[in-house]
């Protein structure tokens, strides 16, 4: 269930915010753990993490921990990139599907040409000097 | 929606407007859109005492003068009764301008009212502004550290439709092609020599698979719509568009949502629609042209099958064949769209009914649609994740 860990130097060029609540996603991403929450009462899964269910209203969640395995639905490469991003460009960046039915949108990794819709992908963690991200990497 | 008419339209070409900030002269918002309500109101052929609400678009926030609306109104030196106030929505800002307006209308609080508004962006070089509106198209923690552009999901409807469909890229890029040779018609169009396909397919890669002419450009604008009530239109003596029906859908999805649906069925654009359609008393077969929300070959194709234009996955054979150029079918566009026409994003929609009602009073000129009796607008917020859609109807 351990998501692989990338090592990235530099630092996240748009570092995401931490809350209270969401501290705890990003601690155990950074561990190699993908994790996000459920319903206590319609059992279904939100992304990202939520203190209470998007889908029902209930005020009750657990935290789970989620496969990283997925399919790409679709992605692309991005040539005119915001400022923060431009000495990143080109960069690749996709739809993930993944097996535990969430639709994520991350940077897409692994892919030499074309747009690899349908193909298996594993979602890992770039460990940046500052903190982490995730990523998808398509397995070839 | 009923008993509302669109009397009068004015704008601005789009274009390079705005000059750099240390330029000794400025081009002022206010100057350049108190123009075009000057304008509009002589073609309506109405008072400026009659004027009960004033809608305006939110500026963009280059605009260094705030609180512009009520500044607006000071500078046109009206006062109104009904209601003044800026909305926003991204791209849907025009479009929900000319909604409150109509509104406004409806609802017995005035009987003409202007939605308007200036759109000045142009004097930030692109990569600092997508640093602004990246924040807008996506969750600012879940997304946006990942590079997500306002683009990028476009061209992502884009690869997954030529993979569903089996869709050449060259099959979408001949929207690029066919609204560029509208825009060369048009006189308040950005971007009007025409070009061939081959020429898009070689412009430099924006977000793959499209190129920049496959993409809207940014573009200043200013544009101003004089809505009154049907009654008030009647009394003029002279051709005006009435509101036939309307239809709004918002997912309650932000760009993207975690639960997997179909990406590409534009679903708000086909709810919206259907209201509107219901509503008008028709169906898409019966619209002589649609002005539609489209900053990308592949959207203006999602959205023209989410509306019934042109069955699933059948949108850019349709574009390919003429179907959607000036005497096809069904004229899409006819402006030039995004792509040519120009797109200040706040306002695009605004410029979408200032086309509609130059050809329901049948004066596009040379772009006319013979016999335009109903058109259609819609515009979008989001990956299209809410959509509102208008059908006008021409009335002489």
């Amino acid at each position: 269930m351990r998501l692989a860990i990338e090592r990235v130097a530099g630092r996240r060029p748009w570092p995401p915010r931490c809350s209270e609540f969401t501290e705890r996603f990003w601690r155990a991403l950074a561990e190699g753990r993908l994790t996000t929450t459920r319903c206590a009462a319609c059992a279904r899964l939100a992304f990202p993490p939520r203190p209470f269910c998007p889908h029902c209203w209930h005020r009750s969640v657990e935290w789970v921990e989620l496969r990283p395995g997925g399919t790409v639905y679709s992605s692309t490469v991005v040539h005119a990139a915001p400022a923060v991003f431009a000495h990143e460009a080109p960069y690749r960046v996709g739809i993930v599907d993944l097996d535990d039915g969430l639709r994520i949108a991350t940077r897409l990794l692994g892919v030499a040409e074309g747009f690899a819709v349908g193909a298996r992908a594993e979602l890992v963690v770039l460990a940046y000097d500052d903190g982490p991200l995730f990523a998808a990497r398509v397995r070839g | 929606m009923t008993g509302v008419a669109l009397v009068g339209a004015a704008a601005v070409p789009c274009g390079r407007i705005q000059r750099p900030r240390e330029a000794p002269l400025q081009a002022l918002e206010h100057e350049t859109l108190a123009g075009c309500v000057l304008a509009a109101m002589a073609d309506a052929g109405l008072p400026k005492e009659s004027i009960g609400a004033l809608v305006f678009t939110h500026p963009r926030p280059y605009t260094p003068q705030r609180y512009f609306g009520t500044f607006m109104a000071n500078w046109l030196r009206v006062a109104t009764s009904g209601v003044l106030v800026e909305v926003l929505g991204d791209g849907m800002t025009g479009g929900l301008a000319f909604d409150a307006a109509a509104e406004a209308i409806a609802s017995g609080r005035a009987e003409v009212a202007l939605a308007l508004g200036a759109n000045f962006e142009t004097a930030t070089p692109s990569p600092e502004h997508m640093n602004l509106i990246m924040r807008a198209t996506g969750d600012l923690d879940f997304h946006v550290p990942f590079g997500f552009t306002p683009l990028s999901w476009y061209a992502m409807d884009a690869v997954r439709y030529m993979h569903e469909h089996g869709v050449a890229r060259e099959a979408l890029a001949t929207v690029a092609v066919k609204n560029r040779r509208h825009a060369s018609l048009n006189p308040l169009a950005q971007y009007r020599r025409p070009v061939t396909l081959e020429e898009v397919l070689a412009q430099r890669p924006i977000v793959e698979p499209l190129g920049l002419y496959e993409v809207a450009p940014m573009s200043d604008g200013a544009a101003c719509l004089v809505l009154a009530r049907e009654e008030v239109a009647r009394s003029l003596g002279r051709p005006y568009a009435r509101v036939r029906g309307r239809g709004f859908y918002h997912e309650g999805a932000h760009q993207i949502s975690e639960v997997p649906n179909d990406m590409i069925a534009f679903d708000a654009a086909a709810r919206a629609g259907r209201a509107a359609f219901a509503a008008a008393g028709i169906g898409p077969q019966d619209v002589d042209l649609a002005e539609l929300y489209a900053p990308a070959t592949i959207v203006e194709v999602l959205v023209s099958e989410a509306l019934g234009f042109a069955p699933r996955g059948r949108g850019a054979h349709a574009a390919a064949a003429g179907e959607t150029a000036l005497g096809g079918r069904i004229p899409i566009n006819t402006s030039g769209g995004l792509l040519s026409r120009g797109h200040p994003p706040y306002i695009s929609p605004l410029y979408a009914f200032v086309e509609l009602a130059e050809q329901l009073r049948q004066r596009a000129g040379e772009r006319q649609v013979a016999g335009a009796e109903i058109g259609v607008a819609a515009c979008e917020l989001g990956n299209y994740n809410a959509a509102l859609v208008h059908v006008l109807e021409a009335r002489a």
